[in-house]
């Protein structure tokens, strides 16, 4: 299930896996482009403004009832961060038409609604429509703000930003509030404008269409336009850290969230990444992972405490939540665990574990056209096209030797706590 | 002595085998070509069974909140000593349990080695194990668990709402209980819940991809001990129609206030088919009168009085049945206020047939959309086997479900009186 690639235009390509074995399929139009502060909150609003309306379609209202008279196909944006590349776009989801009750044609259908999105949106005087930007704008800094609403993540996040302050990656996809003011329904649709030239363009396919059809599909979706040059995507990398920072944040929270950043010295784009996936695995991931077994099963210190690798940029945070009283000894146990890799102290059972339980989850990839889409464009921007399948292979090569060598190469960055109000006091 | 039938749906091109084992237990076996098979294990036994007897016995037993998800943590101790997890480790497969409000489950997922992760599954939830020590040691992580949620606005959200539409139901109560109530739990009370539910005939083997049913049995033979039936009697205290309370408010963190209205039934049938069939036109209306294509969505969206969609969900059960809206909102009582008003309306003038027919359609798609995946089907096995309902039934369903079936289940379930709101607000505010 190897995705066959083309290439519809300069820096459009479309992938297909054409597979019979999901009765739904999913269409993804995924622009990539650089992670920068003047652009995150654009790529965000943009996706959610053209969801709001097209030209044919001019209301929410209006497009969602033409979606579910297409059995229930969803059409939703995608925002996320590689490394330091932004992806974003519009994502569709619908059943094969076979199971249509009318035999009316989904794919066609909902292919259309995503391509009047893009390229015929709703306009007024030649813009956006302000009312709808003005709309979205406001909705996005209530996602930015209410990023606290979920402590667990939100104390990973912050992690993230205060390792990367000065790097891209340190930026919020969502942009700054005050990015987000800036705009203006005129400055969104020149940047509409400018991504449909710009921005590489990836489109993915998972279903039970054939790769002909839908080439066909596509290439008449974004015909007329050629001759881009789409800007090159790079992901700058500190290979190890030169200093240990401390930040300590307080909010009403029950237990402090403890986030432990590292630089991890492998990236995704090396070609012995694979080893380290399987010392993620033994440290951090997992039900058999030292982590787990001893910070939480043999110490009971915490309920979650588990190692967050970021392939392309190459820092892992572990994050945990624990009793404000525990901190020391949480802390000190999770590095101590560290240690332990390094030294070469892992058990056959951690060992063999880590390997089966990774080979499980290559696997299982298969299953998911989600996951099997993220696979890919993570490989592609890494320079790689090695499936899951190849990945389970590698992993089997590893041995105890490579993973303490690649825990050798961790050098802690940031650790970032969250502490519960009282003790402020 | 097992007895075996074939289950069938042309519609949607599927087909799955139910096992009677001479135990009692019920095994659904659910070939389907994927690269990933899955099983679940479950018991009719959640956080709201707290109070019950078995037949024959004189009087009730009343255990501490938390315990079936207590219990769900500790199956996975083993008198061997080997953790569960590390078995598992060494079949490649990925294990997991879940304790809700009325199911615990145990399950895996993997590619490979189906059968051996199969009899680990079948071996630790038979074997209890349960001592003071490895009870203490559970005590710590279970309490860094309930805290987690704790610190979570939106678990909060719900249980605010949980608390004000039932006065005595154990749903106003954390599935995990709380650190005073686990900190009563002992082996013994351990042993006397085990011992109830954990019986063959109120537990489900559902098994979901390169899976046949020969093997499968033949491993339930091996595990599963024949035992007498006894029927299990749950008391669950009787509610008013009305709300005990209309209104939760509580002060998070939180950018925004969070708000979830919701709205008490206490008109649950006892035929199966049709609480499923309730269930199917309360997910249509929600969708028709919430979701994105209504009047009150596009109105309250616009007016930038809500900024993301209203999550509507419809809980429909013998133990409990509340249908639940939420988002978030500068202004939560306005929002409310326009819900209520929404409601008349409807109630008074009905809703669009075109938009019923559409949305009777959404339906069909969502649940044709069930099927790509082997967990969602071995778990919704569980779930509708626990309501008594067959995993085809709500395709067949839906075309039995018309206008005015709807617009009735519609009157009687939004009655202002059975209306609550809970809030979520920063203290700033």
């Amino acid at each position: 299930m190897k995705p066959i690639k083309f290439t519809i235009a300069d820096g459009i390509t479309l992938n297909v896996i054409s597979t019979r074995k999901f009765k739904t399929a999913q269409l993804a139009i995924n622009f990539l482009v650089p992670l920068r502060r003047e652009t995150a909150a654009k790529n965000s609003l943009l996706s959610a403004v053209l969801l709001r309306g097209t030209a044919k379609n001019p209301t929410i209202a209006d497009i969602s009832r033409k979606l579910q008279s297409l059995y229930a196909a969803s059409i939703a944006q995608t925002n996320y961060k590689r490394g330091e590349v932004q992806v974003f776009g519009l994502y569709s989801n619908f059943i094969d038409s076979k199971y249509s009750l009318d035999g009316c044609d989904i794919l066609g259908g909902t292919l259309g609604m995503m391509a009047e999105m893009l390229f015929d949106p709703y306009i007024i005087d030649g813009a956006f429509c302000e009312e709808y930007v003005e709309g979205e704008k406001s909705n996005l800094i209530d996602k930015i703000n209410g990023r606290i609403n979920n402590k667990n993540s939100y104390a990973l996040t912050r992690c993230h930003e205060e390792m990367c302050r000065d790097e891209a990656f340190g930026l919020d996809i969502l942009g700054s509030e005050e990015t987000v003011k800036e705009i203006t329904h005129l400055s969104l649709y020149e940047h509409h404008k400018e991504i449909i030239e710009k921005a590489r363009i990836d489109v993915f396919y998972v279903g039970a269409e054939s790769p002909e059809v839908i080439l066909d599909k596509v290439k008449d979706m974004f015909s007329g336009i050629n001759g881009r040059v789409p800007e090159p995507l790079s992901t700058n990398v500190k290979r190890s850290s030169d200093s240990v920072r401390e930040i300590v944040e307080y909010d009403s929270v029950e237990q402090t969230k403890l986030s432990i950043g590292f630089r991890t010295g492998t990236v995704l784009s090396d070609s012995d990444y694979y080893k380290f996936s399987v010392f993620s695995e033994v440290y951090g991931s997992g039900t058999t992972s030292k982590l787990f077994m001893n910070v939480r099963e043999k110490l009971s210190l915490c309920y979650y405490c588990q190692a967050v690798p970021e392939a392309q940029k190459g820092i892992m945070v572990v994050i945990s939540g624990i009793e404000a009283e525990k901190y020391d000894a949480a802390r000190e146990e999770i590095l101590h665990q560290l240690d332990e890799v390094k030294n070469g102290n892992i058990t056959d059972d951690e060992f063999d574990g880590a390997i089966e339980s990774l080979c499980g989850d290559y696997m299982r990839i298969y299953d998911s056209p989600d996951m099997l889409e993220a696979w890919y464009i993570g490989r592609s921007l890494a320079g790689r096209c090695d499936s899951p399948e190849d990945a389970a292979r590698m992993i089997k090569t590893v041995t105890k030797e490579d993973i303490s060598e690649m825990a050798k190469k961790l050098t802690l960055d940031t650790i970032y706590t969250l502490k519960p109000n009282e003790e402020d006091k | 002595m097992t007895e075996t039938r074939k289950i069938e749906s042309a519609l949607l091109d599927e087909s799955y085998y139910v096992c009677t084992h001479k135990s009692g237990l019920e095994v659904y076996v659910y070939p389907k070509e994927m690269t990933s098979s899955y099983a679940i294990f479950a018991t009719k036994y959640g956080s709201v069974d707290n109070r019950f007897k078995l037949e024959g016995d004189s009087d009730f037993t009343e255990v501490p909140d938390g315990i079936a998800h207590f219990l769900e943590h500790k199956l996975f101790e083993t008198e061997e000593g080997e953790d569960t997890f590390q078995r598992y480790a060494r079949t490649g497969a990925s294990a997991n349990a879940y304790t809700s409000f009325n199911q615990t489950a145990y399950l895996f997922s993997c590619t490979d080695n189906f059968y051996a992760s199969l009899e680990i599954l079948l071996d630790f939830v038979t074997k209890p194990y349960f001592t003071d020590e490895n009870v203490k040691k559970e005590q710590g992580i279970i309490a860094q668990e309930i805290k987690m949620y704790d610190d979570n606005p939106g678990t909060n959200l719900f249980y605010g709402l949980m608390g004000a539409l039932y006065e005595k139901n154990k749903i106003r109560t954390n599935i995990a209980g709380t650190v005073e109530s686990i900190s009563h739990i002992t082996p013994e009370i351990l042993y006397k819940c085990y011992n109830t539910f954990y019986s063959p005939s109120n537990m489900i083997l559902s098994v979901c991809g390169n899976v046949d049913v020969e093997r499968t049995m033949e491993l339930v033979d091996k595990y599963i001990k024949t035992s007498e039936i006894k029927k299990i009697i749950r008391d669950y205290p009787t509610e008013s129609p009305s709300v005990f309370c209309p209104r939760f408010e509580k002060t998070f963190s939180v950018a925004k206030p969070l708000f979830e209205i919701g709205i008490k039934d206490t008109e649950i049938s006892l035929d199966p088919r049709e609480r499923a069939k309730k269930n199917l036109a309360v997910d249509i209306l929600n969708d028709m009168l919430f979701g994105k294509s209504g009047k009150l969505f596009n109105d309250l969206y616009g007016e930038g009085l809500i900024s993301r969609g209203l999550g509507a969900s419809f809980e429909h059960n013998l133990s409990f049945s509340f249908n639940a809206i939420s988002s978030e909102s500068s202004d939560p009582e306005a929002v409310f206020g326009r819900f209520c008003d929404h409601c008349e309306e409807v109630k008074k003038n009905g809703f669009s047939k075109e938009d019923f027919e559409r949305i009777k359609k959404v339906i069909y798609a969502d649940i044709v959309k069930s099927f790509d995946s082997t967990e969602e089907i071995a778990t919704n096995i569980v779930w509708q086997r626990f309501n008594d309902c067959g995993i085809f039934d709500s395709v067949d369903i839906i075309p039995t479900i018309d206008y005015d079936y709807t617009k009735d289940v519609f009157d009687k379930l939004f009655v202002p009186s059975s209306y609550a709101l809970s809030i979520i607000r920063n203290p700033e505010e």
